[in-house]
């Protein structure tokens, strides 16, 4: 803990205060000035120049209207849940790497779980935004090579879904609205995160290895072992990666905005909220309507941050 | 590295369908990086014809890393003066504000500590917003020295606090004996704090470095000049206006990992742990 200084102390050291003006000044200009210009801007009709008009709170009744805006919630919720099973395959990788005997591997297996953020994350959408083009996307020829173009066909035609894949046309993931979902949940497979598998492994450190040998007395099974034994003590480490997972869901956009362009790809389907806020700032020229958008946001993710804060990282 | 050895099994034959699963999950993350690299080298039709294998060396087409090298270089050059200014910008003022709240409890340090601390709490979601028109009264559209302001105060509140954290585990005997000695504050920055703490400067200046360099929405609504494009903009301009030499956009997206791939073959260790540490983040 830093020293609570006497009053002499305190104006003999006064120069110390220059080392906080720079940040204080950054952070008062760059970002609490932002958030009270939104919730001042809020107010008004504004295209983000000079002149504005203010309506009161016509925007936020024009916000809790917008059908757009609301539907936009309902594809979060489907990619928060997506996103809730996206999650096994990191749990899974840290539980493998972790029952690892030697502990070189388990380093390497680190090392190698880590690298794919060498590649910029807009990089790898944009693979994935070839992957899944109509003529020439791996996904597609993966597909057809597989035979599984033909199960998929089949399935098409059993429950209905009014001819989204055909025989002889290549499937357009991101120009068909009944895919644009899919194709938000498939992307990134097999959806290893790095951050999340370290942070998996740091949690299950904590077990010893008598708590293995005595499993193995009972000859228990590597499923019960890990229903028991390991998933119990990540918990912390599960709710804090699923509400991490909620924010960051809730308040992304860059994703959809890449893959379909600013208006959520056909018919909307991709439309989220973070992105409909940008797109009427930006490609509409409402700021105002822009700022109301954001603000029923911001009050979403700042309730997610408090339940993230008191119960869980306490624990931690 | 804290792993301890754990005896699962008590034959080796047990340890090999773990390294079998292990491989099969890392062999298909790492697809797109494998058809990343192994289409930069062909040309459209020799990629339509043979999708999944590499071509034969001989038929390797470095043609492509001269187009997109043409094409990427420029962005890639902006975006390390972007990163790097903006990563080194960070850093330094977050270690003498780290170092102001650490090392006495001056008046009205609880306050600020207060006013760095609610940031951590309140989503900058609707700042993308008034931060555009904030930049554009400040005449600072259309420049880099936009996006260096920006990964310099976006940074400040994480650094700070996990420095402040470090700060204070420094023994107080070092700095009274530099004290001693007569050194000034700023000295004792420099010959006493940053000495002891390289891994977390340099883990932070990792995560800094990464968060700066995948940005693309800010670039994009802030530059308009192509000479000026970041490769989170250059790349989505390439994306819209280019005819598909998907070969040639490839090997694009392969020089634009480059640096990230120089940083991580350096600081493999630093990075694996800033990682971990960036879940902190939130």
């Amino acid at each position: 803990m830093s020293l609570p200084v006497s009053k002499q102390k305190a104006l003999y050291e006064w120069k110390l205060y220059f080392f906080i003006i720079p940040s204080l000044l950054l952070v008062a200009v760059f970002a609490y000035w932002p958030t009270l210009s939104a919730i001042y801007h809020s107010f008004f009709r504004w295209g983000g120049g000079d002149n504005k008009e203010f309506i009161g709170l016509a925007n936020f009744s024009r916000a809790l209207q917008d059908g757009v805006f609301w539907g936009a919630f309902l594809t979060i919720a489907i990619l928060v849940v997506a996103n809730l099973f996206k999650m096994i395959p990191s749990i899974a990788m840290a539980v493998l790497i972790h029952r690892l005997r030697s502990e070189r591997w388990q380093y390497w297996y680190r090392v190698l779980v880590v690298l794919p953020m060498i590649v910029p994350s807009l990089v790898t959408l944009f693979i994935w935004k070839f992957f899944f083009n109509p003529n020439m996307g791996a996904l597609n020829s993966f597909l057809d090579l597989t035979g599984l173009k033909s199960l998929l066909i089949a399935a098409d035609k059993a429950f209905g879904w009014g001819g989204v894949f055909l025989d002889g046309i290549p499937t357009a993931w991101l120009g068909e609205p009944a895919l644009v979902i899919p194709a938000l949940i498939i992307w990134g497979f097999p959806w290893l995160g790095a951050v999340g598998v370290l942070i998996f492994l740091a949690g299950l450190q904590s077990i010893g290895t008598e708590v293995y040998e005595a499993a193995d007395l009972d000859g228990v099974t590597p499923f019960q072992k890990f229903l028991h034994i390991e998933f119990p003590l990540i918990m912390t480490q599960v709710r804090l990666m699923v509400v991490l997972m909620m924010i960051g869901t809730l308040q992304g956009y860059g994703l959809q905005f890449l893959l379909l362009g600013e208006d959520g790809g056909p018919g909307g389907r991709g439309m989220v909220p973070g992105l409909w806020m940008f797109n009427r700032a930006f490609f509409a020229g409402e700021f105002g309507y822009a700022c109301a958008l954001g603000l029923f946001l911001f009050a979403f993710i700042l309730v997610l941050t408090m339940i993230n804060n008191k119960f869980i990282r306490v624990e931690k | 590295m804290s792993a301890q050895t754990q005896s699962v099994g008590k034959k080796s034959g047990r340890e090999f369908p773990k390294h079998l699963a292990i491989w099969l999950i890392l062999g298909l993350e790492l697809l797109p990086f494998y058809m990343m690299l192994q289409i930069s080298l062909k040309d459209n039709p020799t990629f339509i014809a043979n999708t999944w294998l590499p071509s034969l060396p001989r038929d390797w087409v470095w043609g492509n890393f001269l187009h997109a090298g043409k094409l990427i270089l420029p962005f890639v050059a902006n975006s390390i003066v972007v990163s790097v200014s903006g990563t080194v910008g960070c850093l330094f003022l977050a270690l003498l504000g780290a170092y102001f709240f650490a090392r006495y409890r001056m008046p009205f340090s609880q306050i600020l500590w207060g006013l760095f601390l609610l940031l951590m709490l309140l989503p900058g979601i609707a700042n993308i917003v008034t931060l555009f028109a904030l930049l554009k009264t400040m005449n600072l559209l259309n420049t880099l020295w936009a996006l260096i302001i920006l990964a310099i105060s976006g940074g400040q509140v994480f650094c700070i606090y996990v420095l402040r954290n470090f700060i204070e585990e420094i023994p107080r005997d070092l700095f009274e004996a530099a004290e001693m000695d007569g050194a000034s504050h700023f000295a004792q920055l420099l010959n006493v704090v940053i000495p002891m703490s390289g891994p977390i400067i340099g883990t932070l200046a990792i995560l800094q470095f990464l968060g700066s360099w995948n940005d693309f929405l800010m670039p994009l609504i802030i530059l308009r000049d192509p000479e000026l494009f970041t490769i989170g903009v250059g790349l989505i301009y390439l994306d819209g206006e280019y005819v598909k030499q998907w070969g040639q956009i490839m090997a694009a997206f392969f020089l634009a990992s480059v640096p990230l791939i120089i940083i991580f073959l350096f600081t493999m260790k630093l990075f694996v742990r800033g990682l971990s540490s960036g879940a902190v983040k939130g």
